[in-house]
């Protein structure tokens, strides 16, 4: 769900303050020591994340964000700085919301660094593909949580000071019912496309992958 | 939406509105104002103030209207989730769930097309860690070179049937097609990384002071200003 980034005004001032604090943090400590290399090569792929966000998928300006695949190709860091970029990029641009950078960039991070982690495990174990398969599937599922936590904060926060919140048991339940197909739609197009994409860099430019080109033999109960 | 993008950075640097005159600093400080009163708004009222601000920089900074219903679509899509999710029979609650980000929009589709990018990142450059605000110029570069390929790819595709067939197969050619260009984008990296330190990188990619260059222009973003904070008042207090 980190495909739809949260605009402004719809969340309490206390959530997206403290969100943009962390995020800022984050992005101090995961900055530190970079070589102007790794910045160029983040830049190049951080332009590639927004021109994928070109890509619609349907109702709701939904469409990708290659947020697992950039975990997996930069790391984690590397790739919580792209979605930093990339959320403020699309905030000038009015696609989510200025003061919501933060937490649009922690989403995307947590879909990214959840992907790398996951791969981390199944790329010596799995083929490229499946390996890049799931874990962008983790990712996303973590993103997904996320972003579903935040969006519940909000809807079950006043809108004003001092007001209240009709039903918010069943407003959080009409909320679950929307979101939910949205949610389980993105995990399964940005596993399928990071599927494509892991099996054309693991032919092409193995290289690019954190594990070369996989286990050479196939994976127990996968074809060759 | 990205695509949008183009259109709106060709407008910033070949408008000629009073906003275009305008130093990148002074919309920055006028935007973030507004902006800060729509989201912290006590009322309906003053909402709408801000509001009508944010169609009146966004209309007046000569953007065609087609352009700008394109830019506010998004949040109004967005808002609808939690519009429906949050239906309480008034008219009050959807009012203010609509107009806070579609105010937002508006007066970030104003601040980015009457300011060229290099001028809009600058400032935001200088409080980020030096690497990521380097990233915000190369990024954005980055994503203009690679949409015309992007393009190109999307077309080839389609024209070759492999946007043909079940969901599952065009996704993954989806995937391959990304594929091309992050090989593409490996390669453009190590050429932009080489010319950098050929043309002596100093270690900040955008150094200038260009967006801090006070205007007369910048005199109209002060009485917008002022004009817009006496309105709020106004309308506050006003039983």
């Amino acid at each position: 769900m980190s495909h739809l980034h949260l605009p402004d005004g719809m969340l309490p001032p206390w959530l997206w303050a403290s969100g943009l604090a962390l995020a800022l943090f984050v992005l101090w400590r995961s900055t530190r020591g970079m070589t102007p290399r790794q910045v160029a090569y983040q830049g190049a792929l951080g332009g590639l994340m927004l021109a994928a966000m070109a890509i619609p998928l349907g109702a709701l300006e939904y469409h990708l964000t290659l947020a697992g695949p950039m975990g997996v190709l930069l790391g984690a860091a590397g790739a919580f700085q792209v979605g930093f970029t990339v959320s403020a990029i699309l905030a000038v641009m009015g696609h989510g919301g200025i003061s919501t950078i933060g937490l649009n960039a922690l989403i995307t991070g947590a879909g990214a660094a959840g992907a790398a982690l996951v791969y981390r495990s199944l790329g010596p174990r799995l083929r490229p593909e499946w390996a890049m398969a799931w874990s962008t599937a983790a990712g996303q599922a973590l993103a997904g949580v996320l972003w579903f936590a935040i969006a519940t904060v909000a809807i079950r926060s006043a809108p004003v000071a001092g007001a209240a919140v009709h039903d918010p048991a069943h407003a959080t339940e009409r909320f679950t019912l929307l979101a939910l197909p949205l949610w389980v739609l993105g995990v399964i197009a940005e596993s399928v496309v990071a599927w494509g994409l892991g099996r054309f860099l693991a032919r092409v430019h193995p290289g690019l992958m954190p594990f070369g080109t996989g286990p050479a033999a196939p994976a127990p109960g996968e074809a060759a | 939406m990205i695509h949008l993008l183009a259109e709106v950075d060709l407008r910033a640097n070949r408008g000629d509105t009073v906003w275009h005159r305008s130093s990148a600093i002074a919309k920055l400080l006028l935007a973030v104002a507004v902006l800060g009163v729509a989201v912290f708004a006590p009322s309906l009222r003053v909402l709408l103030v801000a509001h009508l601000l944010g169609w009146i920089l966004a209309l007046s900074s000569r953007m065609p209207l087609r352009l700008l219903a394109a830019l506010v679509s998004y949040p109004i899509l967005f808002s609808g989730l939690f519009v429906v999710a949050r239906w309480d029979g008034t008219w009050q609650t959807p009012a203010l769930l609509l107009l806070r980000p579609v105010t937002a929009s508006l007066l970030a589709a104003w601040l980015v097309g009457t300011t060229p990018y290099p001028d809009l990142f600058a400032p935001v450059a200088r409080v980020l860690p030096r690497p990521a605000g380097d990233s915000l110029f190369l990024t954005y570069r980055a994503l203009f070179a690679l949409l015309q390929r992007a393009d190109r790819l999307w077309r080839a595709l389609r024209l070759r049937g492999g946007f043909a067939g079940p969901a599952r197969r065009r996704l993954s050619h989806a995937g391959e097609g990304l594929g091309v260009l992050v090989v593409h984008s490996f390669e453009r990296s190590r050429r932009i990384y080489e010319t950098m330190h050929l043309r002596g990188h100093s270690g900040r990619v955008c150094g200038c002071r260009h967006y801090a260059e006070w205007t007369p222009a910048d005199a109209f973003v002060l009485a917008t200003g002022i004009t817009f904070a006496a309105a709020c008042v106004l309308v506050w207090r006003t039983p």
